[in-house]
Order: C-alpha cells, then structure tokens, then sequence
C-alpha cells in the first residue's frame, strides 16, 4: 500500500509537470469547446419533427412521405420510432414536434384524430408544421374517401395540439457533454499510450522488473493518476460549458457529480484499457501515435461528439452507435443536460460494459513489459 | 548484511538459450563476500545474460542462481530486495528531479533513507534538483549507482558501468566503486576495459561463448600468461596514453 502511494504520488508529480500532457488533457479540449461553442450552428433548417404512425396503413404511409416532401424541397425532416423515445427527443433534443396518426387514420365514416405536441418555445416551427400538416391531411382524406370536392366532409380528420416545454439546450448544450466524453478518450488513450511506449523504449520499466515490487505496482500507481486526471478534466468542462456557455447541468440535481465521476471511471477505464493494449502492441513513439490515431480519429466524427448522429446517413449511424465513444458521450449527454441519473442508463452501461471487458482481455494479451 | 552466508554467490552450471545459440553454456563460479568481481568478455559472449540470471530478471534453462543462500529461482523477489542493480541501459523517470527519484526506489524497497545523503555518496548531492535528462554521461552512470545503493544492498551489480564515459569520468566510478567496496559490500562488475578490471577486480572471469575460460586474479592471470613464454609486442612504459589525456586535460570531472 505504501508503495502503491509513494508510485501514484510521484506519478501524479510527473503528470502534472508535463506540461504538454496537460495541455491536450486540459486546453484543449477546453478551447474546442469555447470556440465552437461561440460559433452559431444552428442556421434554419426545416424542423426535426418525430412520427409515431399506429394505423401503418397505405395511406398514413403515404401522409408520413409528404410530410417529409420532395428530394428538391424538404418541408420537415421527418424521424418515426416509438412514443417514448419521440418525446423525449422532443423534450430534451432537436425535435420540435411529434406527430400520433391513430390507428383509424383515413378509414371512411370514423373520425380519425392527429395529436401533434409542440415544444412552446418554438412556434415558429409550430407553424410550419401545422400549416404543412393540415393541407396535407385535406388532401388525404379527400383521396381516400374519393369524395368531390364539393361534398367534402371537414371534420372526419381532426389534428389537436397540445405544448410542453422542452429542456433541450441546442448545440452548446450537445457541444459540452460531447467535448467531455472526447476528452476522457484522448488522455486514456494518449496519455497511457506516450508514457508507457516512452518508459518502454527508454528502459524504465526494465529497471523497475529489478526491484522487488515489479512493473505491475507501477502500472497500478500510472492507472490511478489517469484516474484522477480524467475525473478533474471531466468537472472543468462541465462547469466551464455551465459557466462560459450557459449550459445548464444536470438540473440541480447534487448526485450529477457523482454521477459524472461513475462515468468519468467507466470512460477512462475503457479507454486506458485500448492504450494499454496499443502500447503493448506498438514498439516505439513512432508506431504508436499513427496507431493511436486510427482508433480515436473516426470517432471524433461518428460518434456524436460535435454533432447528433442523425446529420448522417442512415447505413453509418448503424455501425457508428455501438463505437465506445457513442455509448460514452450519449451517457455524458443524458447525465448532464438531459437529467437522468446513472442507474438510469441502460444500453450506455450495458455498451461501455461490454467494450471495457473487451478491450481489458486484449490489453492483457498484447501488453509486454520490453 | 544481516546473515553473513559466504560465499555470497553460488552459480552452478547455468544454461540458457536463446533459440539455438547458447548464451550461457555451463557457468559456475563463486564469489566470496566483500570482494570485487569482475566478468571480461568480449560483446555477446553471455556477461549480462549471467548476470541478469543472478538479478532474477531472467530465468535460466538449468543450473542453480544462489545469492545469500537464496536460491534465485525459488525467491526472486527476495533476492531482489537484497541486492542493487546498475542495468547496461538505465533510465529514469523525466519530470522527477534526482532526490525525488531516489525517494522513490527508496520507498519501492521499503527503505527509510536520506535522499540526499544517497546523493552524496555519488558526489551528486549539488545536483539534487537537477532532472535526470539534464545529467551528463557519468551523473547518470553515478545516479543509478545511488538508485541502487538505496536498500544497502548486499550485493551490488554493475554492468558496464564505464562504457561510453570519458577518462575523468571513468576514474571517478572507480574511486566511487572502492569506496562502496571498503564499506563491506560485494560487487560483481561486467566490463571490456581491461585496464578497469585490473584497477578493480580482486578477481575476475574471462568470459567467451558463454562459457567461463579463465578464473583468477589479475596478477595471477597475468603471471600464468607470462610463464608461458610470452613476450608483449611492445615494450612496457611508465604511463599509459590514458595517463597522458589525463595529465593534459586535468582530472577534474567536466559535468
């Protein structure tokens, strides 16, 4: 024990005497998140609005297609999925509506009512979406109950509305959680990765296989400083993205912190964990930077850190949300602007979970202490 | 040096392999406790192999490693915790300064020293804030003599120490490994300067092919070479070339 202090103690000297580590662990990210955080993403774009179609007929099918537009003009961007997740990206996300078509939509002589909610604070998308919404379904319910014109019946499709008020933060607020769970995957990653092959090639780590404790005391004491430095790099950032750009955190609730350190842990532990392994598998600097790269620098850009997933197409997002980045910086997002606690995390946890043992077993099979 | 167990080092017979060539080929040999005993040998003739046997920081094919009456194999880390080791290749920590890193293998053996008296025994105690990367040639070779001398050892090992340290620096070592000897401790010191081995060694072992071909003093190796008729190609001076360099550019050490 007094060895395994005496080796964190000086490892954290080390660290935080290396001014270039604290630099890309640090400002960095720090400066990513400030700058882009200043610049305005968010031009006007026809809204995101979610579709919920219960009746999953040939002509509600037929409503969520125009709905959606043509390929030369979109009138709203349209996502479908169940109930939950809909208005809880309604609530919390990009959306700015949700649309229920009900399992009598379009069936003649039954009164088929549209329930759309709206987030309050955006009526200039609400009415966009009403106006496109309601001629839309005027001409729908004309085609399929094949009545003239002149003996239309108004009243057999209804849209009611009702409003909520969302606690989605736009892009800063994606920007803070995303820029946090990047950097807990640059300082396991490269931190892990430049000591380690450095003390390799250099022969530290063979002078240390001289002492009675061995090298694995010495991993032990690097490990828990990346620890630590993970969990002060994560608070800096959320309160910074608070402070600097406004971004509220976590609702007020207390247990954010330790919420936030839990999976500050489970971040840095997956990504040591792929440093370990890099740099068992690499034999020098020179090796092990390219390689390094290759596994964070996709990431940085499938992964949701900077923007929402869906901006992509379809066939990469799903490959691109089982990345250990995406688990990471959804579980960031969700604990610090979306108010959920930890326990209520399930297809992050289960995600990080998996990719921590994963990555543990071939650490263990690619590490060498020469 | 609790337990006095003389002789200090027992190796009997190792072997190691390293894919078909045999490092080490049947090596034994004895070291009496409080002597300096050297290892000659050409490169690649198997010096550090044996010695990082005797270290426990490889395992040999066969044959027995005993330091202090422990056998190597059986306890590794005890042996471990007995003796200091000078690698061929040392390096430390950056971002530590020279007391902070001997602080820290101090307390890796448990040890409760000073670290700057550690560092005075080497002559580096003015240096002790010094970082390891700003040393020259010969701190470094002295700072990982202090590094292990932290836990007393009983047995000091030193793998060419001097290589690559010019004439003042190399003399320095000298003067620092007879002063560790005349504090009673052991040292097993591999080298190719055979004017270090006739300065230092009580004994040595020529080494070649990872075999042992010789195994005296150095007066003794020298008297049995010339009582075999040979004569040295050139006639023996007062002084050497060494002593020449040294007389013209000063003893004083130019770190």
């Amino acid at each position: 024990m007094k060895i395994y202090l005496a080796l964190t103690v000086a490892s954290l000297k080390m660290y935080f005497r290396n001014k270039q580590a604290l630099f890309w662990a640090l400002f960095f990210p720090l400066l990513i998140m400030i700058i882009f955080g200043m610049m305005n993403f968010e031009k006007y774009a026809s809204p995101n609005v979610g579709i919920y179609d219960a009746a999953n007929n040939d002509a509600s099918k037929a409503l969520i297609l125009a709905l959606g537009g043509t390929s030369d003009e979109e009138l709203l961007s349209v996502t479908t999925g169940t109930l939950d997740e809909l208005h809880h990206e309604l609530e919390f996300g990009s959306s700015r509506a949700v649309i229920e078509i009900p399992s009598n939509y379009v069936i003649p002589g039954e009164f088929a009512e549209i329930k759309v909610t709206y987030d309050e604070r955006f009526q200039q998308e609400r009415a966009v979406v009403s106006t496109i919404l309601g001629q839309l379904t005027d001409a729908a319910f004309k085609e399929a109950a094949q009545v003239p014109d002149e003996y239309r019946v108004e009243n057999s499709i209804g849209v009611s509305e009702t409003f909520i008020t969302g606690q989605g933060q736009g892009f800063q607020a994606w920007l803070v959680p995303g820029v946090a769970a990047m950097a807990i995957m640059q300082t396991g990653l490269f931190t892990v990765v430049f000591t380690l092959v450095r003390f390799k090639s250099q022969g530290v780590l063979r002078r240390l296989k001289a002492t009675p404790i061995g090298a694995a005391h010495f991993l032990a004491g690097q490990l828990t400083t990346k620890a630590i430095v993970v969990v002060v790099q994560t608070y800096v950032l959320v309160i910074v993205g608070a402070i600097v750009l406004g971004v509220s955190v976590g609702g007020g609730r207390i247990g954010l912190w330790f919420d936030l350190t839990i999976l500050a842990l489970l971040g840095g532990a997956l990504f040591i964990a792929i440093g370990l392994a890099v740099s068992g598998w690499a034999k020098n600097e020179e090796t092990a930077a390219p390689i390094a790269n290759i596994i964070t620098m996709p990431m940085l850009f499938l992964s949701g850190v900077f923007f929402p997933l869906s901006v992509m197409p379809d066939w990469l997002t799903r490959w691109s949300q089982y990345l250990p980045l995406t688990y990471l910086a959804d579980g960031m997002r969700a604990i610090t602007v979306e108010g959920a606690s930890i326990i209520t995390l399930g297809d992050e946890l289960i995600g990080l979970g998996v990719w921590i043992v994963i990555s543990f077993i071939v650490a263990t099979r690619l590490f060498k202490w020469e | 040096m609790t337990n006095a167990i003389d002789p200090v080092i027992v190796a009997k017979d190792l072997r190691k392999k390293y894919g078909d060539i045999a490092a080490v080929n049947g090596i034994s040999f004895e070291v009496r406790r409080g002597e300096v005993f050297g290892m000659l040998g050409p490169n690649g003739a198997g010096k550090t192999t044996t010695v990082e046997i005797l270290e426990g920081m490889r395992d040999a094919d066969s044959g027995e490693a005993i330091i202090n009456g422990i056998n190597v194999k059986d306890d590794p880390t005890a042996v471990k915790a007995m003796i200091g080791v000078q690698l061929q290749q040392n390096a430390f920590f950056d971002n530590l300064n020279l007391s902070e890193i001997v602080d820290l293998y101090a307390k890796l053996y448990l040890a409760k020293v000073d670290p700057v008296e550690v560092l005075s025994r080497v002559g580096l105690d003015n240096r002790k804030n010094a970082k390891y990367a700003e040393l020259s040639g010969g701190q470094k070779q002295r700072l990982s003599v202090a590094v292990a001398l932290v836990n007393d050892p009983v047995v000091l090992f030193l793998d060419e120490p001097t290589t690559g340290l010019d004439p003042q620096a190399r003399r320095q070592l000298w003067e620092l490994v007879r002063k560790i000897q005349a504090g009673g401790s052991t040292i097993v010191l591999t080298t190719h300067y055979m004017e270090e081995a006739e300065e230092l060694c009580d004994r040595i072992a020529v080494v070649e092919n990872g075999e042992i071909i010789a195994l005296d003093t150095p007066d003794a190796l020298i008297d049995q070479l010339l009582s075999t008729g040979f004569k040295p190609e050139k006639r023996v001076r007062e002084a050497t070339l060494d002593d020449v360099f040294l007389n013209l550019t000063g003893r004083d050490l130019r770190d």
